[in-house]
């Protein structure tokens, strides 16, 4: 599919290297567009909207920043754990700084469902519905996404 | 036909070189903007420079470097500048980087704008002594498993002047898929009274593009750019209490301070309260000099505090989050009617929390210092 | 040398109605869709093609007559042609971003583009095949980038109007409908071509 040139542009903001060491896009050879096209289909599958999930997962990355780098459990469900360095990275489409705030969420008993996220990886979902390249480090899988916030 | 061979190709060169002329003698005419002074914090300092080119470059020509990472492209957003006169709308590439705060102040990004006039600045009065040297790494040290400790020299003769609690920019090189120089911000950790040297505590950030470098990269006698000082993080010449809080990396602007503070003996002279948050005891360091100094100076106190000690650790100092131990120490007899100064080094996360303990205890905003490197 | 027997103001007024440049010839589509999204920038850059045009009809008009054709080098008049509208855009570019910022900014991308819109090479070539002396080179020039300016700044008002109104279908929203509006504008325009002619 042929891209705006603002995705041209944000595609390569997400190559290793520009924006963070490991970029984006991890090993996925496929367009910006097309990973987005794929991840809007998997998630109405499984019956999951962006934002709905996005403001969950914002809220839990919230309750966990309490921990001030401690593990926190929350509604005795969810364990989180917040790492944060100072400075602030860039969204690759240009439109705004985030705050280097990454969360790792696991359900309690179960440490198979965890995800991973960051400020940025939040916007770029709620946004753009970009839920990053397969094997980039901050990627959200949908069915993990499920499963981790109990849908 | 020998004639028109010629002819064809000299009437296209003559041409382009008339409308090149042409070109360049408007832009003399339309681009020359004369002298302009650029003013700087209301009038504090007055440059007189040849206008026309973007501000940031302008500074740099009078030895004032504002932080830039990118070198003037509009991609990093960190050259901001306040305008205290009009310079004209904000363009398109410097939006992504303005909040709503700096859209009402005028702020821009200082590489985005051209001297076209007169124009008044206001930027902090530390980017004046602001230089960059090439350093040589001489020591790395492991402090925990995940900060290092780097050592700079500075070349010979070169003599910084910088106050403890400040930081520095260091510019690593391309290297693997990172094509271009990246700089990122540190506090110092050495002392001032050793100016020939430079210090730097830095801790691996998982992806982070300067951090990797430095942790798997770097070696002893390679050279790297470092622009110091920046940051207005340094200690207040009064004599209320301090209460010092830190987490990981942040213990480095308090070594420079705490060294800086023995050397002069000041650390006699005002109590301090020193709180170091750690997980468990491999991320303790320092510990040894810190509680020496506990020993030695009466009114020095080193609290390091575990949040999640290992039984192997055999800790018997205090336990939990640092924003708790804080709480408790605040309300105790030696703190509780003190006047008292905050200083805080540590992720944002721990800043706010700490912030909202302090102001629970009735200390002030304004006598809360730290540097968030935004 | 035997310029068309035509009256500088009928020609004046026939390029700017009756032979618009953009609803008559279709030229400089691209940015006349583009920008007539908002009638602010459309007014910009109407002014701007319009003082292109005048200064590459003028400055094409004398360096074909006094250059192309006495050395007979008629052959290099598209490359050539292209040039003088590259150097004129370069400056005007630079006289913009001097007098108005504002207009500098709104205009964008756009302000190099007017390099490749076609109405310009357009008229530069019309002006040839028509052999129009140089008087009336300068008022077809001026007509053109007039009546391309009334155009968009038409087309602006229109899209401005049916924007607001929430029965358009989804398929027809944006581009689709403002071809529509082009074609009935161009219908519009066509309605005065038997009263005046350009050549």
């Amino acid at each position: 599919m042929k891209m705006s040139p603002e995705f041209i542009r944000a595609q390569r903001n997400m190559q290793p290297g520009e924006i963070t060491a490991d970029g984006f896009l991890g090993d996925d050879s496929r367009s910006l567009i097309d990973i987005i096209a794929a991840d809007e289909a998997a998630m109405s599958d499984l019956d999951l909207a962006f934002d709905d999930c996005a403001s969950q997962l914002e809220d839990l990355m919230e309750a966990g920043r309490r921990g001030l780098g401690e593990p926190v459990t929350i509604d005795a469900t969810w364990r989180v754990k917040t790492d944060e360095a100072r400075g602030v990275l860039p969204s690759p489409f240009e439109d705004g700084v985030f705050r280097k705030v990454n969360a790792t969420i696991e359900l309690v008993g179960d440490a198979s469902a965890t995800l991973r996220i960051t400020a940025l990886s939040l916007h770029l979902m709620k946004r753009y519905h970009f839920l990053q390249g397969l094997g980039a480090a901050f990627r959200i899988e949908p069915r993990m996404l499920k499963r981790v916030l109990k849908r | 036909m020998n004639t028109a061979l010629l002819i064809a190709p000299l009437a296209i060169s003559g041409l382009s070189a008339a409308l090149a002329a042409l070109i360049s003698l408007t832009d003399k005419i339309v681009n020359n903007y004369g002298e302009c002074i650029i003013s700087v914090n209301g009038g504090k300092k007055e440059l007189t420079v040849q206008g026309g080119s973007s501000m940031l470059a302008t500074l740099a020509e009078q030895q004032i470097f504002i932080p830039s990472a990118c070198g003037g492209r509009g991609s990093c957003g960190e050259c901001k500048v306040k305008c205290t006169t009009d310079v004209g709308p904000h363009v398109p590439t410097e939006m992504p980087w303005m909040t709503p705060s700096d859209l009402k102040n005028n702020v821009h990004l200082s590489c985005q704008f051209k001297v076209k006039g007169d124009v008044g600045i206001e930027i902090p009065e530390y980017l004046f002594y602001v230089k960059r040297y090439k350093a040589t790494v001489e020591r790395i040290t492991d402090l925990t498993h995940d900060i290092k400790e780097v050592y700079f020299k500075l070349p010979d003769g070169v003599s910084t002047n910088y106050k403890a609690g400040q930081y520095a920019q260091i510019e690593v090189p391309p290297y693997g898929k990172i094509k271009e120089p990246t700089q990122r911000a540190y506090s110092l950790s050495s002392t001032p009274n050793d100016p020939n040297h430079v210090e730097f505590m830095i801790r691996l950030v998982p992806g982070g593009i300067v951090t990797t470098y430095v942790h798997e990269h770097l070696k002893e006698g390679q050279k790297l750019d470092v622009i110091v000082p920046f940051g207005e993080f340094h200690v207040r010449d009064t004599s209320a209490t301090m209460v010092c809080v830190a987490g990981g990396s942040g213990m480095a602007p308090f070594k420079s301070i705490f060294t800086t503070m023995v050397e002069d003996g000041s650390i006699d002279k005002r109590d301090v309260w020193y709180f170091f948050g750690a997980r468990s005891v491999r991320d303790l360091f320092y510990v040894e000099w810190l509680s020496e100094l506990d020993e030695k100076h009466e009114r020095f106190h080193f609290i390091p505090a575990l949040s999640e000690p290992e039984e192997s650790d055999n800790w018997q100092g205090e336990t939990g989050l640092i924003t708790e131990v804080l709480d408790k120490y605040l309300v105790s007899d030696n703190l509780k009617d003190a006047e008292k100064e905050g200083y805080l080094c540590g992720s944002p996360g721990m800043l706010d929390a700490c912030m909202a303990v302090m102001r629970k205890h009735d200390m002030e905003d304004e006598r809360i210092y730290f540097d968030k490197f935004a | 040398m035997n310029a068309p027997d035509i009256g500088l103001f009928s020609l004046f007024f026939a390029s700017i109605f009756t032979s618009n440049i953009l609803l008559a010839n279709f030229l400089g589509m691209c940015s006349f869709i583009a920008i007539s999204k908002d009638l602010k920038s459309s007014n910009g850059l109407g002014l701007a093609v319009t003082v292109v045009l005048t200064v590459t009809g003028a400055a094409n008009w004398l360096i074909l007559h006094y250059i192309l054709i006495p050395y007979d080098l008629i052959y290099l008049r598209f490359i050539i042609f292209i040039l003088v509208i590259a150097a004129m855009v370069q400056i005007l570019e630079m006289v913009i971003d001097r007098v108005s910022q504002k207009l500098y900014i709104t205009l964008g991308i756009f302000l190099p583009l007017i390099t490749v819109n076609c109405a310009i090479l357009g008229v530069s070539l019309f002006i040839e095949i028509r052999e129009y002396n140089f008087v009336q080179t300068v008022i077809y020039s001026l007509g053109s980038g007039l009546g391309w300016w009334l155009a968009i700044v038409a087309l602006a008002a229109i899209r401005n109007k049916t924007e607001k109104t929430k029965t358009v279908p989804a398929g027809l929203q944006g581009s689709g409908l403002t071809m529509i509006t082009i074609g009935l504008m161009a219908l519009a325009f066509i309605g005065f071509s038997g009263m005046l002619s350009v050549q």
